[in-house]
């Protein structure tokens, strides 16, 4: 039985807890609720997080914030404190927390490369602070690069569930969004 | 079949003939008393760390009792099944009893309960208390008793032989302390043996999964009895330990798919949709085990029901919550698959039920634990979560069951792949139902709904406490959706429109746009007036839908855009219906509409007063947009404001480039303050102001300029050319008209504080003046034509604070060509209000004559303009003739060797060369008592305002405000077009082309600051006429400039209080005496003396001879005459005398000359003066009281 991780959505969520972007992989869902998966998922991060650094823990992965019918929502926060939101179809089989933690790394790697773009700042007023999640607010033109990249790798991971594979979980996966993400 | 009460036994055994005293009794009560046992530490050869059990409940049962046989069973129990700890109980009093009778007696038990395998025995030496007699003998023997039972039964190393002394304390713990020990050893030691050995039995069984015939549900029971092992010592983290390890191996296969130890996924029984789902005991989980038959679904409940169970002991209730809420969730999703088999609606009934049971039964569990807040807090999200999931299947029923409409929010609860349940099942899934509650929701829509209402508020209750407010108002979100599906609008309503506030400060515009977007169809479905509620609410909306992500989505109309344009109609005709009744509605910073300044630099109007200022309108809608106004507001210096506006109709999508029109625009640099369009009164307004540390970071404020208007109206204000000292200080408005007909224009001036203008006083001067109307606080001009200068004289009270006065300047004028613009022009103005000259004044009297000395030393004010300007301070005074007093000059030393000149001469006066004037008064002709005063004509070199010229040179950035050199250049210009009349039409063109050039380069200051030559840079003039003249101007700046452009001639009228004088005539006599002169200079007649009165410029005016030298002869008298004038009155002293004796001529002694010694003392030294006070002019003031007093 391969394990069935299925992005069903993914949500980046900025420091001050402004939607960055927000995308569904799944095709005719309404997308009401992945934007309100995404907003109450915030309550749960702030939980971890408060729980985090009262232990003193410098993890970036959340773990399972809550299942909610048939969606698993996971968590992840950068170091710069960009939160990472994604949702998995449900399954009945154990998730390992290494696959997981891999598509957040590589949706970690799609943020930083986005914002990593010098010409984000052409326009961007000098307010001083250095909120670069800012640039990258919902909404805004240099959205694009950013939301194919996420979308690219919503594809990998689709494309490694149709061609199925029983060599375990995610051998390849890594490197397949690796080149995707290089492409 | 339940190991849960399972309990450690222990069992005691004793002679028949103890067991029956009251004696043992009383032992059994007090050692029951003891336990439970406390504070084990089992340290396991297995495990790395000693686990600690804080307590530990025993079973203290007779041997007897437990029969042998019960270990026959071939199913695994606990270890805890037999007994883990033997006692024997015995009192013997001596060797010889003992010998006799108890050591056959012990000897048979230990035979029964030494074979047993992992059992531990112990031997209880009880020891009466009535024993005591000889103590010496007593200790003898009952060691040798105990020491004997020891080496009879003791073999090994291990001490299993204690003494009970029973004693009357029985309570103490000191009593039992050995005993418990023992016991605590015993039982564990027993335990670790036999866990040892079951663990290693489970190995052995885990190592064989691979080989045929090895049956997981053995293996699950063997392993559970590990656990069950372990939970009854308390070990609950071990025993959870086993059940993790077990739920693991029971995912591995499932992952082999090697089913075929279980019955089906799940046979269905007629409770299971509502037995509560924590219950071990609800089936006989163990033998459906043993037996093969258990189906997947329930060996699932069975396994997370024990998980759960043990987490309940460890306190654990929040991961209870968390594991039942991914156990259901997961487990429903399993059982999709097989829906077909499963009774319609079962899976979402056993959801529902199981959810709502776990929280009842952790509120159960909950009440025995303190949690503290975090724990609570957690507890309380976790629960929320498990309630939210019934009520999600609630969503799903309700669909079902036609209750609730398929659609968000509803519809977000369904299963991806959900098929509409047809009515049929719905009936008879109400049939097959066990959980009466749902069964008859799904029939009674009321019932439905309120199961629904009281469930969503307790699960918000319950986010609510746990802290977590987003998820609190998505299912505050959700009952509004129930409320507008039940027609209740108006509370479906409120909630809507306040629910979008949560959404938007952090951006989720998309959610926002969601709620707004149903607020409006509720609106307009409820049929309500379109208020200002409304169009707060389709702001918001619009602000939404304008961002990205909003339009991105959630929009429930097909053509989003004529929706959107329908509402923007909509938007418009509500913001104009009775726009009386209403009043301002602003919308700050709303993102539909933007305004931004085009060009910085605002044009001129030319035609008419005021200028023009181009602005980029963006309007993101994707509909046009009806507006009245866009209105720009600037702020200038000292918070004047200026604002430019014009009458739009409507914005097109996109970019609308308009050009806004100031009426009244003074010239000068502003930054951007704020923009607003304007739709009837709904005002769209964005603030630009930035903050100080907006600014510190670089976001720097928009700038506009505006050119100045040399044909518009202005205010000038001037010190007037005659200042009175003593009367009251006056300034000069100068308005000039420039190119309009003036209807009125009222000027108002705010003087700094202190100081007030008196309109009533004020006066027109110059020929043509036009009428004024003075009122309080203003003066009004009426009547004026274009290119009029009209100057008011306003007085006002005393302002010697200041060396300058700073006077706003605001005029409200009508022009005759536009009378129904009121324009307003704020202007800020610097005055001099001290005098550029100070004087000093000198008086002496001779006879009827008096001579007046002025000096005009340093003044300060000259001080400021050599330290920071370099200009010339240079004052021509030409003094005139004192009224009443024939007062020539006698002689004048000033500035640039001018002393020679006479009356009517000029001086050139700088601060570090005052100038000296002499008059001579002879009063003999003119009436003494009339008040002497001095004019004084001058002009200065140069003018202008200072402040502003000074911050302007400080900064080097020249601004336009500089009248000075404008009408140097206006004088040049009017040279010009003398000369050549035919430029006239030019001479506007070359007086702005050279001012522009001006302001736009400083490098001019410098040279014309040193020398007063103005060399205008970057002006190439053509080869036209405009060229011709311009070159001709530049020549005539580039001069030296000659005094006549100097500034006009001024006045300064000082009184000069000369004293009125009564002289007193008095006699000076010094009367010499040579009495005590020494017998060697008896020869001597006469010595020259000196006499000297003391100058007391203070009292006195001396007139005569001050000093003199005089021979004085023994006992002669010297006498001569002084007058003496007293400068003030009071009691004065007269002036003291001093009287010296000169050298002796011809006579030195050791090569210096000698001076004879002389005393002197003054007769009438110590009299005083009174000098009364000249004419009587006194003034009384009487207070007559308040005008309208009763008096």
């Amino acid at each position: 039985m391969p394990p069935q991780l299925r992005l069903n959505a993914v949500a980046f969520v900025s420091p001050q807890n402004h939607p960055i972007l927000i995308r569904t992989f799944v095709q005719g869902q309404d997308e009401l609720k992945y934007h309100y998966i995404a907003h109450t998922s915030l309550d749960v991060v702030d939980e971890r997080i408060t729980t985090a650094i009262a232990s003193k823990s410098t993890e970036c992965y959340l773990n399972l914030l809550y299942t909610m019918e048939d969606v698993a929502v996971y968590g992840y926060m950068t170091p710069l404190k960009v939160k990472i939101i994604i949702a998995l179809a449900l399954t009945d089989a154990v998730v390992r927390d290494a696959d997981v933690l891999t598509i957040f790394r590589a949706l970690h790697t799609a943020y930083r490369q986005s914002v990593a773009n010098p010409f984000l700042r052409l326009n961007a007023p000098i307010d001083g602070y250095n909120d670069h999640a800012v640039l990258l607010a919902a909404g805004s033109p240099k959205w694009k690069a950013f939301r194919k990249r996420v979308d690219d790798i919503g594809k990998a991971l689709q494309h490694r569930f149709i061609l199925g594979s029983d060599s375990g979980p995610f051998p390849l996966l890594s490197e397949e969004i690796a080149q995707v993400l290089t492409s | 079949m339940s190991s849960q009460s399972q309990r450690v036994v222990v069992t005691y055994a004793a002679p028949l003939v103890f067991l029956s005293t009251d004696h043992w009794k009383q032992i059994h009560a007090s050692l029951v008393s003891q336990l439970p046992l406390r504070n084990l530490h089992w340290k396991s050869s297995s495990r790395p760390t000693i686990r600690t059990i804080q307590e530990l409940d025993i079973r203290f049962v007779p041997l007897e009792t437990l029969r042998e046989d019960q270990t026959a069973s071939q199913i695994p129990q606990s270890v805890l099944e037999k007994p883990l700890l033997n006692i024997y109980v015995f009192i013997c009093e001596d060797s010889e009893s003992y010998k006799a009778t108890t050591r056959k007696q012990i000897k048979d038990w230990h035979a029964s309960v030494n074979q047993r395998k992992n059992q531990e025995w112990l031997l209880v030496h009880v020891v009466r208390p009535d024993q005591s007699v000889a103590q010496g003998r007593l200790f003898q023997m009952k060691t040798s008793v105990l020491d004997k039972v020891k080496a009879d039964f003791n073999t090994d190393k291990k001490d299993r032989c204690v003494q009970l002394v029973w004693s009357a304390e029985k309570d103490n713990p000191a009593v039992w302390a050995d005993l418990m020990t023992k016991i605590k050893e015993g039982v564990l030691s027993a335990f670790d043996a036999a866990l040892t050995q079951r663990e290693e039995e489970v190995r052995r069984s885990e190592g064989q999964r691979q080989m045929p015939g090895w049956n997981f549900c053995t293996f699950f029971i063997l392993k559970e009895s590990l656990a069950s092992s372990l939970e009854g010592m308390n070990l609950c983290e071990d025993a959870l330990q086993q059940y993790f390890e077990l739920e693991a191996t029971f995912f591995q296969v499932l992952r082999e798919k090697n089913l075929s130890w279980f019955g089906p996924l799940i046979t269905p029984s007629g409770s299971d949709d509502s037995a509560p789902l924590l219950s071990t005991t609800k089936k006989p989980y163990r033998d459906l085990i043993l037996a093969n038959t258990i189906s997947v679904f329930d060996f699932r409940v069975y396994l997370l029901a024990r998980q759960c169970a043990l987490l309940s002991k460890l306190g654990d209730l929040e991961e209870i919550c968390q594991k039942t809420v991914t156990f259901l969730t997961t487990m429903a999703r399993t059982l999709r698959d097989v829906e077909d088999t499963l009774p319609p609606l079962f899976i979402e009934s056993w959801q529902y039920s199981s959810a709502l049971s776990v929280v009842d039964q952790c509120d159960e569990w909950a009440r025995s634990i303190e949690m503290g807040k975090p724990a609570l807090t957690a507890f309380n999200a976790a629960k929320g979560e498990l309630v939210e999931l019934a009520r999600q299947q609630l969503d799903v029923l309700g669909i079902a069951a036609g209750h609730l409409p398929i659609r968000p929010p509803f519809s977000l609860s369904l299963p991806s792949n959900y098929n509409t349940a047809k009515e049929s099942q719905v009936k008879d899934a109400s049939q097959s139902l066990s959980n009466a509650e749902l069964a008859s929701a799904l029939l009674n829509k009321e019932a439905f709904y309120e199961l629904y209402v009281s469930v969503t508020n307790r699960a918000i209750e319950l986010y609510a406490n746990a802290g977590r407010r987003k998820f609190a108002l998505k299912l505050h979100g959700s009952l509004a959706a129930l409320d507008v599906h039940r027609d209740r609008l108006s509370s479906a309503l409120q909630t809507y429109t306040s629910l979008p506030a949560h959404y938007s400060p952090h951006g989720w515009t998309s959610l926002e746009a969601f709620m707004l977007n149903r607020a409006l169809d509720i609106h307009a479905s409820a049929e309500k007036p379109r208020d200002r509620e409304w169009i707060h609410i389709l702001l918001h909306f619009l602000r939404a839908y304008v961002d990205d992500m909003g339009r991105d989505l959630l929009m429930n109309k097909e053509d989003s855009e004529a929706y959107v344009a329908h509402l923007v109609q909509a938007l418009n005709d509500a913001a104009r219906i009775d726009t009386n009744n209403r009043a301002d509605t602003p919308s700050p910073d709303h993102t539909a509409l933007s305004v931004m300044i085009a060009t910085h630099d605002a044009q001129l109007a030319e035609t008419r007063d005021g200028s023009l200022l181009r602005v980029v309108v963006h309007n993101k809608l994707p509909c046009d947009i009806a507006v009245d106004e866009v209105e720009v507001q600037l702020a200038g210096r000292e918070n004047s404001r200026i604002s430019f506006s014009e009458r739009v109709s409507k914005l097109a999508p996109g970019r609308n480039e308009l050009t806004l029109f100031c009426p009244s625009s003074a010239a000068g640099t502003y930054t951007l303050f704020s923009t607003r369009v304007s739709i009837a009164r709904l005002h769209f307004e964005w603030k630009h102001m930035k903050t100080l540390k907006q600014i510190r970071a670089g976001n720097m404020p928009i700038l506009v300029h505006i050119p100045k208007d040399l044909k518009a109206l202005d205010v000038r204000l001037k010190q007037p050319p005659r200042i009175e000292l003593g009367m009251s200080s006056k300034v000069m408005v100068i308005l000039s008209t420039g190119r309009n007909d003036i209807a009125t224009a009222q000027v108002k001036l705010t003087p700094p504080s202190g100081i007030q203008f008196k309109y009533e006083d004020a006066e027109v001067s110059g020929e043509d003046a036009p009428p004024i109307r003075s009122a309080a606080d203003s003066v009004t001009f009426l009547d004026l034509k274009h290119g009029q200068t009209v100057v008011a004289i306003v007085p006002h009270s005393d302002a010697s604070a200041y060396h300058f006065m700073r006077v706003a300047i605001s005029v409200e004028y009508v022009t005759t060509s536009e009378p129904d613009i009121t324009r307003t022009l704020n202007l800020s103005r610097v005055v001099a209000t001290s005098l550029p000259v100070a004087i000093n004044v000198e008086d002496f009297f001779r006879g009827t004559r008096s001579v007046t000395c002025l000096t005009d030393p340093l003044y300060r004010l000259f001080n400021i303009w050599q330290t920071i300007h370099a200009l010339h301070p240079i004052v021509n005074i030409a003094p005139t003739r004192a009224r009443a007093f024939d007062a020539p000059p006698v002689a004048e030393r000033g500035g640039r060797g001018k002393g020679d000149e006479l009356y009517g001469s000029e001086a050139t006066i700088t601060p570090a060369q005052p100038g000296r004037f002499l008059f001579q008064m002879d009063a003999s002709r003119g009436q003494v008592r009339d008040p002497l005063k001095l004019q004084i004509s001058y002009r200065m070199l140069r003018e202008g305002e200072f402040p502003s010229r000074l911050f302007r040179l400080e900064s080097e950035c020249v601004t336009h405000d500089f009248t000075e050199v404008e009408s140097l250049i206006e004088l040049a210009v009017e040279e010009v077009v003398t000369e050549t009349p035919t430029l006239e039409r030019l001479r506007q063109d070359m007086v702005d082309k050279l001012v522009q050039a001006l302001e736009t380069d400083a490098s001019w200051v410098e040279l014309y600051g040193v020398t007063g030559e103005l060399v205008v840079p970057g002006v190439a003039p053509g080869d036209d006429d405009l060229g011709t003249g311009l070159r001709r101007v530049l020549e005539i700046l580039n001069k030296r400039r000659l005094p006549t452009s100097f500034g006009e001639w001024r006045e300064i009228v000082i009184p000069v209080d000369v004293p009125q004088m009564h002289p007193i005539s008095a006699l000076l006599t010094v009367q010499t005496s040579f009495h005590w002169a020494p017998p060697e200079d008896t020869k001597v007649e006469s010595y020259m003396m000196r006499y000297d009165i003391e100058d007391l410029t203070q009292d006195w005016l001396i007139s005569g001879r001050k000093r003199g030298d005089f021979l004085a002869k023994d006992g002669e008298t010297f006498s001569v005459p002084i007058t003496l004038i007293a400068l003030h009155h009071g009691e004065l002293a007269l002036p003291k005398v001093g009287v010296t004796a000169l050298p002796l001529p011809g006579e030195h002694r050791m090569r210096s000359s000698v001076v004879p010694g002389c005393e002197t003392h003054q007769v009438h030294g110590a009299e005083k003066v009174l000098v009364l006070p000249r004419g009587g002019r006194t003034t009384f003031v009487v207070n007559m009281g308040a005008a309208n007093t009763s008096m």
